[in-house]
């Protein structure tokens, strides 16, 4: 199987720590990066849009966060040119159990998929077989 | 003793508006009024007039048609009318539109203007409380929503951290791995504590009755020391306390306190991490019956943009450091209940002062 880059926004250190764990186990990840802001991470997209990517990146959004929510992050990512898009999956994780923020933070095209808290290296395999 | 119950007489006859004030001004506040625009302008002036007697023949309008024309402007006072046995068609027919709460039959007797007041009186009582119950009961249902959201993030949150560092373990090779997975693990269960504390506190605040005591801030100003020593030492804060109190401070300690103690842990926790001189102080006073306190830091700040936003439940607008967004919606509250007043000025960077009044009791 190919590798992916990954990014990981979670404002929980912990959970960074967990996906970052979890991620380096499945022996598909290249790289990872976290970020407990979503701002820095869109902010490191930006810039490393400029260079060409040579893999694909899948982007671990935690949706519920201070300042830059998950919403917030995807409404700016919308805005990215498409070439740097479309280097990007980007899938929700969450711990809500709200069905207002799921159905909404669904609802964006770029999401692909809704994970429940906590991740774990079986369901990212699942998620990169598709 | 209470104040007295305020009541509008409104009749064409200035000689039924003396007697009816000479008989009941004593027990009663009686205001009268010999036609319906000066009647209106009255209400206007006193809102708080909780039973209104009016005359059903009178040259401008009749009594049934005054009162259909306030209970729109003036819903809460008891109308009551007074009226011969001629116009019983036209009062049945007003108590069945519901204009007026009963009525009293002319020539009336002082006991039986009592008996009506005394029980308009009750039904008025009962129906501001019903009023205030409801209001109550529509802040506790919204704030129970709030709840019911925040737990899923708040509490599920710190615990599915858990549970995934525990399934993480079993992947680690190293102690370091190991170690840090620990420390990041007690973290997410001190959350979950602060949050189940602040939880305390909220109920507590809205719940609990204020027990009024005279407060020595210097003891206050001790224990607080005391308890953020650990943070001094540890994390190299300086902090400071003065006292200028020169007459008595009587308010709930319990309350106080908390108001404080979210103040101090709030400027403690967000400070810049890279400054050299990182300190926080309170400075305490009681002048002229009023208690004031400064709590500064030299901080991260509050951005401006968030400035509105901060004493809102749940809200954070910052992830550095653990948060329930709980802690100054907890002050604000306790303030509101000890009438008192809070003031924030803060500059990114540079540092945040809360200003706190609070009157004496």
């Amino acid at each position: 199987m190919s590798k992916y880059n990954f990014i990981v926004i979670d404002d929980s250190a912990l959970d960074c720590f967990i996906a970052e764990k979890m991620i380096v186990h499945t022996g598909l990840c290249e790289t990872v990066r976290c970020f407990t802001q979503a701002s820095d991470a869109l902010e490191y997209i930006q810039a490393s849009s400029l260079e060409a990517a040579t893999l694909p990146t899948v982007v671990i959004l935690d949706v519920l966060m201070p300042m830059m929510s998950g919403f917030a992050f995807v409404e700016a990512f919308e805005d990215l040119p498409e070439d740097v898009k479309e280097r990007y999956t980007i899938v929700a994780l969450t711990s809500s159990m709200n069905k207002t923020d799921m159905e909404k933070i669904v609802s964006y095209q770029v999401v692909k998929k809704l994970l429940d808290k906590p991740i774990t290296s079986e369901t990212i395999i699942t998620l990169l077989e598709r | 003793m209470p104040e007295k119950i305020k009541i509008l007489y409104v009749d064409d006859e200035q000689n039924n508006l003396i007697g009816f004030k000479a008989s009941f001004r004593i027990d009663y506040a009686i205001f009268i009024a010999n036609n319906t625009t000066e009647a209106k302008k009255i209400l206007e002036q006193h809102p708080d007039i909780r039973i209104i007697f009016c005359d059903q023949r009178m040259p401008d309008k009749t009594g049934v048609e005054f009162f259909e024309e306030i209970r729109l402007d003036h819903p809460h006072p008891i109308r009551i009318l007074l009226t011969g046995y001629t116009d019983i068609e036209s009062v049945i027919d007003a108590i069945n539109r519901g204009n007026i709460y009963r009525y009293v039959k002319k020539p009336w007797g002082n006991e039986d203007i009592r008996a009506a007041i005394e029980e308009s009186n009750k039904f008025y009582l009962a129906n501001s409380m019903l009023a205030i119950k409801n209001t109550e009961l529509q802040k506790a249902y919204t704030e129970l929503d709030k709840f019911a959201y925040s737990v899923s993030h708040d509490i599920r949150g710190p615990l599915s951290g858990i549970l995934g560092a525990i399934r993480v373990v079993k992947h680690l090779d190293t102690i370091e791995d190991m170690k840090e997975m620990l420390f990041l693990m007690e973290n997410s269960v001190k959350k979950l504590d602060t949050f189940i504390l602040s939880v305390h506190d909220y109920y507590n605040i809205q719940r609990g009755d204020l027990k009024i005591s005279e407060i020595d801030l210097n003891t206050i100003a001790a224990d607080l020391g005391d308890m953020y020593s650990m943070y001094t030492n540890a994390k190299n804060v300086s902090f400071s306390a003065t006292v200028n109190q020169n007459e008595g401070f009587r308010s709930d300690e319990i309350s106080v306190k908390l108001v404080l103690n979210n103040l101090l842990s709030n400027a403690f926790k967000y400070q810049r991490k890279d400054s050299p001189n990182k300190s926080v102080s309170l400075e305490m006073e009681v002048d002229k019956g009023i208690a004031t306190f400064y709590v500064k830091d030299n901080g991260i700040g509050i951005d401006d943009k968030y400035r509105s936003e901060i004493f809102n439940l749940f809200f954070r607008a910052t992830s550095q450091e653990a948060g329930s967004g709980f802690g100054l919606y907890n002050v604000k509250d306790a303030l509101l209940k000890l009438n008192g007043n809070i003031e924030v000025n803060s500059v990114v960077g540079e540092g945040t002062i809360f200003k706190v009044t609070i009157p004496s009791k």
